[in-house]
């Protein structure tokens, strides 16, 4: 059942530098968010209201979707509506065909990610280049992202130096930083400078004044929509907030969780094409309103992708983004990935977690995540055989007392035996990488007899 | 066959919006306003703030001193390189060894520039970011293409916290193409998370604090 995603992982697994490596690049991101957290005194309250927020945004979407409408266009903005990732990418495939455009300088989307939106373009032999430093890296790598927020932290300098040398021509062994990066910088300039067109997500959108939000570092987003004269903008239905007044609240959130900073470098309100030139808003549900019409499963559509929960999973952290083989990784992808059905595989991302509760506590927008992944298993019915025995088996013997009482006593004398590696010992896959505890030696069953008819 | 196309789109439209109209509760109510939290204002925190992610803080001057900054400013980060001014930014500075930014240029008319001066509106003291309204850069690519970026900004207008930054944004703030919230030079730490300042956008950015 779970043999895909345990092979995927057993893969990453075997490379034990590369795994220390991923999981303290990780676990300082997550570091990071706690320091910055900690100087916001009313951080529980801005996550109450921005859940809050957002709860009312979802149950009034379809309103709020019609006034972004009406005053997207009100400013200038051409809207159109996806339903799914065929339609999305075919939508931006033809504004680039009408407009002959060669060239598109791409800032990082998630959307864009989930709906395989760059192998279609290139099929049309237009050039798409990624601009974010890490998306650049995974892209000259012919790889996809690993992470949400830093695509390339499985990578290392030297990789990284290696791969620029190859695909860019750098000099052989350059694998400081600071020095690649420049070298980046002044190859993507060119590319920006040469761009007819650019595509950026959204990471708002405000239906009080039709605006759309994009937030980066790098000022990659900035450059795109500064420079050529056609942006089109592409934006999951859920990215909605109802007015102005309420993006601080979700500003102050966001990259405090995401990386520790207390606002990102450049948050961009746009509202309207720049004078002489057009935007396009591409508004995708590709599974969204499914997650919407799911009582259980519609808390998902308030995530501001952070990545908070990724930096923070223990799963995530030492299997790292490969092993999800999802557009999104981490707790949040396995919440997402059977609704937006990216790719085969996603149901089974349920298992992957210990429903420790990590995620959902370090969550801006307090997401039941591991609640959300219960019930997924419960829903998918992904048991296999031995499961399916083991629970008719447990549920049998936990009805009847005198069976349970015979049960206890045959597991302690057996309880031993499971926990050591030999042929055909039905526990092995368990036992991949976790130790089974002693038997106390006397069922809990025994114990509790015991020690009440002993008082103390 | 644009016909097609155009109806492909508006039933799309409708589909997608008959599944929502379908799930939405309309129930819960908007929570309403965030209370302002409870962060210390003022210039000083701002200056350490913006520090903080990389920025630095100049100021606060006033008059022929802030004409003597602007002047030192311009040479230490252009060396011979290209000087532009946002005309709102040269009210405030008076003549000096910048061109001013044309609202017809290209925008690609800014690749080569060195030092761009542009005037801030709001500047934010949790978090170092200067918001820059579309009305005082009018070419929005002088903002990412400058290698160094100078803010102009009135100490009077630092406020402590996000929310009230929005709130003291000028009233057609939203009424151009963009505002841009700054907090610090372009960085990234895209490899092996090292923090390294001036990815795309400016490699350095100067604030300004000005007395009136
Ligand atoms: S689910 Fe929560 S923590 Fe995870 S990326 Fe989304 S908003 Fe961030």
């Amino acid at each position: 059942m779970t043999a895909r995603l345990d092979q995927r992982a057993r893969e990453v697994l075997a490379d034990e530098d590369a795994v220390r490596r991923h999981d303290a690049s990780v676990f300082d991101l997550r570091q990071r968010r706690d320091a910055a957290v900690a100087e916001v005194p009313d951080w529980e309250a801005l996550r109450e209201r921005a859940s809050g927020i957002k709860r009312h945004l979802l149950d009034h979407l379809d309103r709020y979707l019609e006034r972004f409408e009406t005053q997207a266009r009100a400013a200038g903005v051409r809207v159109h509506w996806a339903t799914d990732a065929a339609s999305a990418n075919r939508i931006v495939s033809e504004l680039l065909a009408a407009r002959q455009v060669r060239q598109v300088i791409k800032s990082k989307s998630m959307l864009t990610e989930e709906c395989g939106l760059n192998p279609v373009l290139e099929a049309r032999g237009i050039e798409v280049v990624d601009t974010d430093l890490g998306e650049r890296i995974v892209q000259l790598a012919g790889e996809p992202p690993s992470h949400i927020i830093v695509p390339a932290i499985h990578r290392s300098r030297f990789e990284i130096g290696a791969l620029f040398h190859r695909t860019m021509g750098t000099p052989e062994g350059e694998s400081d930083p600071e020095r690649l990066t420049r070298l980046a910088r002044a190859d993507l300039r060119r590319k920006f400078t040469e761009a007819d067109a650019a595509i950026t997500g959204v990471n708002f959108a405000v239906a009080e004044t039709g605006s759309i939000v994009v937030v980066t570092n790098e000022g990659n987003a900035d450059l795109g929509m500064s420079l050529p004269n056609l942006h089109i903008a592409c934006m999951g239905l859920e990215k909605l907030i109802p007015a102005m007044s309420d993006l601080p609240v979700f500003l102050r959130l966001l990259a405090r969780s995401a990386t520790g900073q207390p606002i990102s470098v450049y948050t961009s309100v746009v509202t309207g094409p720049r004078p002489g030139a057009e935007l396009h808003v591409v508004i995708v549900d590709n599974g969204r309103s499914e997650l919407l019409a799911s009582d259980g499963h519609r808390g998902a559509l308030g995530c501001i992708r952070c990545g908070a929960c990724l930096n923070t999973c223990p799963v995530y952290r030492k299997a790292g983004g490969y092993a999800y083989d999802q557009p999104i990784p981490g707790p949040i992808g396995a919440v997402l990935a059977p609704s937006l059905r990216a790719k085969e595989g996603g149901a089974e991302l349920a298992q992957a977690s210990s429903l420790c509760g990590s995620c959902s506590a370090v969550c801006p927008m307090r997401i039941d995540l591991h609640g959300q992944l219960l019930a997924w298993r419960r829903e998918n019915r992904t048991a296999g055989a031995l499961e399916r025995v083991v629970t008719f088996v447990a549920a049998t013997a936990m009805t009847r007392p005198a069976l349970f009482g015979a049960a206890g006593r045959t597991a302690a004398n057996f309880w031993s035996l499971l926990g050591r590696r030999f042929a055909g010992n039905p526990a092995a896959s368990w036992l991949h990488g976790r130790e089974l505890p002693e038997h106390p030696g006397e069922s809990f069953r025994a114990q509790w007899l015991r020690r009440r008819e002993t008082p103390k | 066959m644009v016909a097609t196309k155009g109806n492909t789109e508006v039933s799309a439209r409708e589909e997608i919006l008959g599944r929502i109209r379908l799930a939405a509760l309309h129930k819960a109510r908007h929570p309403g306003q965030h209370p302002p939290p409870a962060l210390p204002g003022g210039w000083e925190t701002f200056a350490g703030r913006l520090e903080s992610v990389g920025g630095t803080p100049h100021g606060p001057v006033a008059g022929a001193e802030l004409r003597r900054m602007a002047f030192d400013l311009a040479s230490t980060r252009a060396g011979d390189g290209r000087i532009v001014a946002e005309p709102t930014a040269a009210d405030w500075l008076g003549p000096g060894p910048w061109q001013l930014a044309s609202d017809a240029a290209i925008p690609h008319a800014y690749e080569d520039v060195a030092v761009g001066f542009v005037r801030g509106r709001v500047a934010c003291a949790e978090n170092g970011a200067v918001a820059v309204a579309g009305s005082d850069a009018t070419s929005r690519a002088l903002l990412v293409l400058c290698q160094h970026l100078v803010l102009i900004v009135s100490v009077d207008s630092v406020v402590p916290d996000l929310h009230a930054g929005f709130a003291a944004l000028p009233a057609d703030a939203f009424g151009h193409h963009h505002l841009t919230w700054i907090s610090g030079p372009s960085k990234t730490a895209d490899i092996e998370q090292a923090l390294v300042y001036g990815a795309h956008g400016p490699l350095t950015l100067d604030v300004i604090g000005v007395e009136r």
